[in-house]
């Protein structure tokens, strides 16, 4: 199968006050070069903390980690800082949720960019912001050579994002970590955006790990998704697989609770009660058990493995999937009970 | 919470022991006989310098009193100066930085002016202004005969507090008075001092609890500097500050009777900015809870 | 786009009228302002839910805080149950406030941390003395149990204790124990997971119906304003764009505008094709915002006319409304020889 990216069995713990939070447990998956994979979840279901520990960004002290990560073959799980340096920039970047946060404040636009540019690949200082007026072009930005001496505060939001891309891209790597990208922007510049990353990376045949909590934004800019929920992934399929055949009962229940647009306004939401699971103890069996319109006394008290939905490539954590008989039984019981 | 307090933290343990035992000592310094009888006169005569842990525990000094009940009398005036001059400067700093904070304009301007030319007033100048002019008042005037050297040191380094107190108070006010829970409380009908005193001051205690702590011991530093400088209060009443000055010169022969007062003041300063650090921690717990 | 012009507002029964509400705030001391909202005008009948919607900066939640006249607009008329609000002063005003009730978008935020949720909800009871004590806690408890808070636990607990979904229900309690007849929302659930917010909207419609309110509904997010109200009004950099029924303004907007905001949305269905409708680049500053048609700018329509002219809001047939020069339906306003 693939080799690019492989991660097994991946658990990240935190040590704090209460116990161990167990906020990664055990994920499983594989990315192929050139691809997006988009993981789903709601604050506290492990997404970011995953993608972090697939970039080594996590503080050792506190930490248990787990299981393995394997880039192009080699085993990354646990490297060391000093080792990482390696592997960040040129062959995995990152961009995150608040541009204006991730960029130095007191360091002009330019340099920004030519900085990883210098110190990764030794490139001159002249020859590096040329590359970096180049980068400001891809990420379309107008006005690049002004831009280049202009600092962090002058520039609006979507453009800090774009400047963040540009620093991302600007070692060419080969897997792009993109957390919440598009959260904190408006939904016009949101649009520009994520066309632009579809855009570079098709360019530049990069891979995407794409880490939203908008089912909405998955949708249209990746090839696989998975759906985390309390530290495990629960679903995970091919973009068009999945929303034409939902099986796992948070993923419907995540989609059904959006408010759509092509229904009439006033649209009753079906909600999900109750709240995500405490990552400290969380519940025995299926971690989605205490919220589920269907959850059965097996649900409670065993662990539901991931198992193939016979299409190819999608896999799903439940033991009465949505469309089974157990599952439609338990939905029009429910139904006739708040008549 | 519970799991983090398991841990004895021994500073604290001792910094409180510490501040509690030598108050303990300082106020009821009167009615302790090994304290009292000592301080002033020496049952070993005047004239001799001895040691720390013969029959003096700390030793004595060039007039043959106890080093250790002298440095006990001197924290009983040290700490109530630092004390009564903290409160002077939370209440006036206090509502100096509230109002400069929540109303603005031309309050803030105006406070804020103020505040910074105290800050660049010279304290030895405030110092000699002070004492000279209520020195001057007490003995022209009946109605201040209360005035006594003890008030005008604690009048001079309240006003020393005032100005960074208020600045904090301003800063913090500021940055509360624009969350929202104070927007919804005025929007429900609430009049300006209700919101001040409700939803305002309750989330400042924490920032002022560990400035305030921090100041006590600044200001213990601060009087022992005055003192040293020889603004101090009457003599022969003695601070820590004056100890350490009046002893100085015999630094040679008789060590501990400059030491023993600046462990003390070490100590004790010590504890107030430990206290500090940990009370404004278990205040960011719960912060960080949110 | 101007929202000068009233032709938008209603004879009739309406709860809240608001007229030519100019919000400005200075820019330190150069001398320039920020042109938050400037002019715009707007009503909401009795038992109407109104929602505004715009990007960041559009100066909706200005409009929000400008009816409670905090601060107090700079000019323009907010006339509330037959009562101009600008004209109040004092005690008067505070009273007025009460009927008007406003929920923030940060549910942590707006709740005092170092109080007792009960004491929370109580407080504006206890500043209007309203009752005896028995009563109050009566009131508090129901209103408590409304919003799905347990009165015993929120007797106990701080804010802190509670997760954000539960905190948002906090403050809808508060908001409604004094029986306000107009809650204005403040992008209430924009910081909440998708589950919870479904929860949360779900409740105000609940709520709405049984303390007969009537609610103005601020938010970004075109899906859930449109769920949520009956008409919708779009706005663009301290302007109004369109305003029209909630159904009818997603079926077939007229503004230019309002058809790049529905475009950008991402839909979470992978077989919809991704929209084309996007437009380059974001809203100019409104310290010095574009003469004419503030949108002209960025308008794919826009004409010599949309850069000198301000469009006037007018009727495009059954109860729509635009304030542009070309829109996208119902013919090119009528050219004014005045001016």
């Amino acid at each position: 199968m693939s080799d690019f990216l492989e991660v097994t069995d991946v658990f990240t713990h935190f040590e704090t006050p209460r116990g161990q939070v167990r906020a990664v447990d055990g994920v499983t998956f594989t990315l192929e070069r050139g691809k997006t994979l988009g993981i789903v979840g709601e604050s506290g279901s492990g997404k970011t903390i995953l993608s972090r520990t697939i970039m080594g960004l996590l503080p050792t002290r506190g930490t248990v980690r787990g299981g393995t990560i394997r880039y192009k073959g080699e085993e990354i799980q646990g490297r060391a800082p000093s080792e990482m340096r390696d592997i960040w920039g040129k062959q995995m970047a990152m961009i995150f949720q608040d541009p204006m946060s991730s960029l130095n404040p007191l360091m002009k636009i330019g340099m920004q960019i030519a900085e990883p540019l210098i110190h990764n690949l030794d490139m001159p200082k002249d020859q590096a912001l040329a590359t970096a007026k180049r980068l400001l072009d891809d990420v379309r930005i107008p006005e690049s050579v002004k831009r280049l001496n202009q600092y962090p505060h002058e520039l609006s939001g979507g453009m800090r994002q774009r400047v963040m891309i540009a620093i991302a891209l600007a070692c060419g790597p080969n897997l792009l970590l993109a957390d919440e990208p598009t959260t904190a922007l408006d939904v016009t510049v949101q649009a520009q955006i994520l066309d632009l990353l579809r855009e570079q990376r098709q360019d530049r045949n990069m891979s995407m790990i794409l880490v939203t909590h908008d089912l909405g934004v998955v949708a249209g800019h990746t090839d696989e998704i998975a759906v985390m929920y309390g530290g495990k992934i629960v679903e995970k399929a091919p973009t068009d697989g999945l929303f034409k055949n939902m099986l796992m009962p948070y993923t419907a229940a995540l989609l059904e609770s959006i408010p759509k647009m092509n229904r009439p306004s006033h649209t009753r939401l079906t909600t999900i009660p109750g709240r995500p699971p405490d990552l400290v103890s969380p519940p025995a069996g299926c971690r989605f058990a205490p919220r589920c319109p269907a959850a059965q006394e097996r649900c409670h008290s065993e662990e539901p493995p991931l198992s193939s939905a016979g299409s190819p490539g999608h896999v799903y954590a439940c033991w009465y999937p949505v469309g089974s008989p157990v599952y439609r039984e338990a939905i029009e019981r429910r139904a006739k009970e708040t008549v | 919470m519970s799991a983090i307090t398991k841990k004895r933290d021994w500073p604290t343990v001792l910094a409180a022991a510490w501040l509690i035992g030598l108050t303990i000592l300082a106020f009821t310094a009167d009615y302790l006989p090994f304290i009292r009888g000592y301080a002033e006169s020496s049952p070993e005569g005047i004239g001799f310098s001895k040691g720390p842990f013969t029959s003096f525990l700390l030793g004595s000094d060039q007039l043959g009193r106890d080093v250790f009940a002298r440095c006990i009398y001197g924290a009983q005036i040290s700490l109530r100066i630092a004390l009564f001059s903290i409160i002077i400067g939370t209440v006036v700093g206090g509502t100096l930085g509230m109002v400069a904070g929540f109303f603005g304009k031309a309050s803030d301007r105006a406070i804020s002016a103020f505040t910074d030319v105290m800050l660049a007033f010279p304290p030895i100048v405030i110092a000699i202004l002070v004492t000279g002019r209520f020195d001057a008042l007490r003995k022209n005037s009946e109605a201040f005969s209360w005035l006594s050297r003890t008030w005008s040191i604690t009048f001079v380094l309240s006003i020393l507090a005032i100005a960074p107190l208020a600045r904090i108070v301003r800063a913090q006010t500021l940055s509360i008075s624009q969350r929202e829970f104070v927007l919804a409380a005025r929007s429900l009908g609430a009049r300006n001092g209700r919101v001040l005193v409700r939803e305002i001051l309750p989330n400042l205690v924490p920032a002022m609890v560990s400035v305030i702590f921090t100041g006590v011991a600044v200001l213990l530093i601060a009087e022992g500097g005055l003192a040293f400088l020889g603004y101090s209060i009457e003599l022969p009443t003695p601070t820590w500050g004056r100890l350490i000055a009046e002893n100085r010169n015999f630094i040679r022969e008789a060590w501990w009777g400059t030491i023993m007062p600046c462990v003390m003041l070490f100590a004790t300063v010590l504890s107030f900015n430990v206290l500090g650090d940990r009370i404004a921690r278990r205040f960011d717990i719960r912060e960080a809870a949110l | 786009m101007a929202g000068t012009g009233k032709a938008h507002l209603r004879s009739g029964d309406a709860l809240l009228r608001v007229e030519d509400l100019v919000v400005e705030f200075p820019v330190g001391r150069t001398g320039l302002k920020v042109n938050a909202v400037s002019g715009i005008s707007f009503d909401v009948m009795r038992g109407e839910t109104l929602g505004i919607v715009g990007e960041s900066g559009c100066g909706k939640s200005t409009t929000g805080r400008g009816i409670m006249q905090l601060p107090s607009p700079n000019s323009g008329a907010v006339v509330f149950n037959g009562q101009d609000l600008s004209q109040l002063t004092g005690s008067d005003m505070r009273e007025a406030r009460t009927k008007i009730q406003m929920i923030f978008q940060d549910p942590i935020s707006s709740l005092n941390p170092r109080r007792k949720v009960r004491d929370i909800v109580k407080e504006p009871l206890d500043i209007w003395k309203r009752g005896t004590s028995a009563e109050q806690d009566a009131r508090v408890d129901k209103v408590l149990e409304d919003v799905g808070i347990d009165p015993q636990r929120a007797a106990e607990s701080q804010p802190h204790q509670f997760s954000g979904g539960q905190c948002q229900r906090i403050s809808i309690a508060r908001s409604l124990v004094l029986d306000p007849s107009l809650i204005i929302c403040d992008e209430p659930v924009s910081a909440l997971d998708v589950s919870v917010q479904a929860q949360v909207l779900n409740l105000l419609e609940d709520l709405k119906a049984a303390y007969g309110l009537t609610m103005i509904f601020i938010a970004h997010d075109l899906a859930v304003v449109k769920n949520i109200s009956d008409r919708v009004a779009v706005m663009y950099l301290g302007k109004l764009c369109e305003v029209a029924t909630s159904d009818d303004l997603y079926r077939r907007p007229a503004h230019h505008y309002t058809k790049v905001l529905l475009d950008s949305i991402p839909v979470p269905d992978p077989s919809r094709p991704v929209a084309h409708g996007r437009i380059e680049g974001e809203p100019p500053s409104p310290v010095l915002p574009p003469t004419g048609c503030r949108f002209h700018t960025r308008c794919p329509a826009a004409s010599d006319r949309c850069r000198n002219e301000e469009p006037q809001m007018r009727d495009v047939g059954d109860n729509h409304f635009v304030a542009c020069h070309h829109p996208a339906w119902g013919g090119d306003a009528p050219v004014s020889i005045t001016r």
